[in-house]
């Protein structure tokens, strides 16, 4: 038996590190969304320390839900999740399709697709926003600046001058608005996660029924049909694994909002808690729990598929 | 016959033209990032240089200078090293226990730990900042290295548990049988059985650790900021230092990429909890 017992007990640390990690600063918040908590009042100073006297019930909740930043956050953070996980996984299944067989250079081409998922989330963010979406010294404003130059040669050309001085100038998009910040995030978070879905799905294809393929080809289906009746469905539980990994990922996504939408209103759930957490610490606790629920919805569906594969 | 020949006169030519097309668009960004850094910062702006420029290395060289670059490296260096190293320390025994010596509750607790990988970190922002501040460990090495171990400590369990759960129980127990204890097993039988796995779990977590960005943001200020932190506080140069900023991240960045070319099949692994096969 103590042959046994030993073994067991190494995961002990394991076991009570990650316990602790939960347990208390978990606890913590959830016990400061029920007080009345600020780091500055100067008219109720006693709101200024945690304790049980300032219980507020669910009032943290309610001033939470009431608000306004809440409310667009939620939306915010669900349509930056949702436009990502469509974008990437359209991407990911087309380009896997495209790279699983073989050709000159596949090995290459495979290290320059998923070079952007190893580039660390602040560079990517500070690279898009800057050196590329600028509208005016990134690529897009040069883009756009030289196109413009042409449309004004073409304007005084002989001829076909006055069809091309129909046409309107271009105008760059600032990518530091509000709406259009959410889309520039998008968009790099995109560069960075599609490489993912395409390593997974091509993982998987690999182990897709040649066999049920030839004889699919010899009956004379068409290569929408194959793909359509039997690489989809092949590939239902990776789609289904890779939504949910990136659901979790991306709902608390941080540095992207933080570098490109600072102050310019474009929340999402983490970014909004880090702004009620400069003061007013029971509405940021109320948001995590909030955070908290949300991630679990999508982690139970994942943790139950992967719990089935687990023991094979 | 005639889908067949159209089918190869595709894979023939439009498969890697486009494949390659669509390779060189995924990079393009990255090799935009190198391009840029070496230029002037007057140069990186200007679009007669787009392409044709004379290069220079002045933004490497002035990486101490203008950021201070080798200071956030060294605590980035620092941090991903040691917690990489301690997350294997606690997560190899406990692998080891969980794949050879399983009981009926490995399967829950396995299952328990990812799913504290998938709290979201933003929700107990204040607990840590304010337990962190009061214990006077804020933005200390000891720190960022634990709260980084505690992360990954999760994928490094279940990855070494994949990696482990291949090795012959035979071979193990053979080793019971001789009287080898237990730290004897897992020093002469497991890590050098299983090394491999247990290398390719460690390149991944310090992969992670490089480019954590959340924590290493939020609870640090000077003294271990890593490279995460450094670029975070030069978000909006103005377009007045390109060339440098695009210096600094290629830096930050360029390693790491290398390294991860070699760890694309472990990435899968690690990330989908080999829910992928």
């Amino acid at each position: 038996m103590s042959a046994r017992k030993l073994p067991r007990l190494l995961q002990t640390p394991a076991v009570l590190l990650l316990l602790v990690w939960m347990l208390i600063p978990l606890g913590m918040t959830l016990y400061f969304s029920f007080i009345r908590y600020v780091l500055n009042n100067l008219r109720r100073p006693e709101w200024t320390s945690p304790s049980l006297s300032n219980w507020r019930g669910f009032g943290n909740y309610e001033f939470v839900l009431n608000s306004k930043d809440f409310l667009f956050a939620i939306q915010n953070s669900l349509f930056i999740v949702c436009s990502i996980l469509f974008l990437t996984v359209i991407l990911g299944i087309l380009i896997a399709v495209l790279i699983n067989k073989t050709f000159p250079g596949q090995g290459i081409v495979r290290v320059l697709l998923i070079s952007p998922f190893f580039v660390m989330p602040a560079v990517n963010a500070v690279l898009w926003i800057n050196m590329i979406l600028d509208p005016v010294l990134g690529l897009q404003g040069i883009a756009v600046g030289s196109i413009n130059e042409l449309l004004d040669s073409l304007r005084n050309a002989p001829l076909l001058g006055w069809f091309f001085s129909l046409w309107p100038d271009l105008a760059p998009i600032s990518f530091r608005a509000t709406q259009t910040s959410a889309y520039a995030v998008i968009i790099m978070v995109t560069w960075q996660w599609t490489p993912f879905a395409v390593l997974i799905f091509m993982t998987s294809l690999q182990s897709e029924d040649q066999q049920q393929k030839e004889a699919a080809i010899l009956d004379g289906a068409s290569t929408w049909s194959q793909f359509r009746f039997l690489t989809l469905p092949h590939l239902a539980r990776p789609i289904a694994i890779v939504v949910m990994i990136q659901a979790i990922f991306h709902l608390s996504l941080y540095a992207e909002i933080e570098i490109v939408s600072r102050g310019n209103g474009n929340k999402n759930l983490p970014y909004l808690i880090g702004e009620f957490a400069n003061n007013n610490i029971g509405a940021a606790s109320a948001t995590g729990i909030f955070a908290v629920i949300l991630a679990n919805i999508v982690a139970i569906f994942l943790l139950r598929m992967i719990g089935k594969t687990l023991m094979e | 016959m005639a889908i067949v020949a159209k089918s190869s006169r595709f894979s023939q030519f439009g498969r890697p033209v486009l494949a390659w097309g669509v390779g060189l668009m995924f990079f393009f960004p990255i090799f935009w990032m190198v391009l840029t850094s070496f230029k002037t910062d007057a140069d990186a702006v200007k679009p007669e240089h787009l392409i044709w420029f004379t290069p220079t290395f002045e933004n490497y060289l002035n990486m101490t200078e203008n950021y201070d670059y080798w200071r956030f490296a060294k605590n980035s260096v620092i941090t991903a090293v040691l917690a990489t190293a301690f997350t294997l320390c606690v997560g190899i025994p406990c692998a080891y226990a969980m794949a050879f010596n399983p009981s009926r509750s490995t399967k829950d607790v396995l299952m328990w730990m990812l799913s504290t990988k998938m709290l979201p970190a933003a929700a107990v922002l204040y607990p840590m900042t304010f337990i962190t501040k009061s214990a006077g460990l804020f933005d200390t090495h000891f720190l960022i290295i634990l709260v980084l171990s505690l992360i990954n400590l999760p994928i490094v369990v279940w990855m070494l548990f994949t990696y482990f759960k291949e090795i012959p129980k035979d071979i193990i127990e053979a080793g019971q049988m001789d009287g080898v204890n237990t730290w004897g097993e897992i020093k002469e039988i497991l890590i050098p059985l299983a090394w491999g796995g247990i290398a390719s779990t460690a390149l991944l977590c310090f992969i992670f650790c490089w480019n954590e960005a959340y924590w290493t943001v939020r609870l640090t200020t000077t003294d271990a900021a890593t490279l995460s932190k450094l670029i975070e506080g030069n978000r909006a140069p103005e377009g007045l230092f390109f060339g440098r900023l695009s210096a600094v991240s290629a830096a930050a960045v360029g390693p790491i990429v290398v390294l991860g070319w070699f760890c694309q099949k472990q990435l899968v692994q690690g990330l989908t909890f080999g829910a992928v096969k």
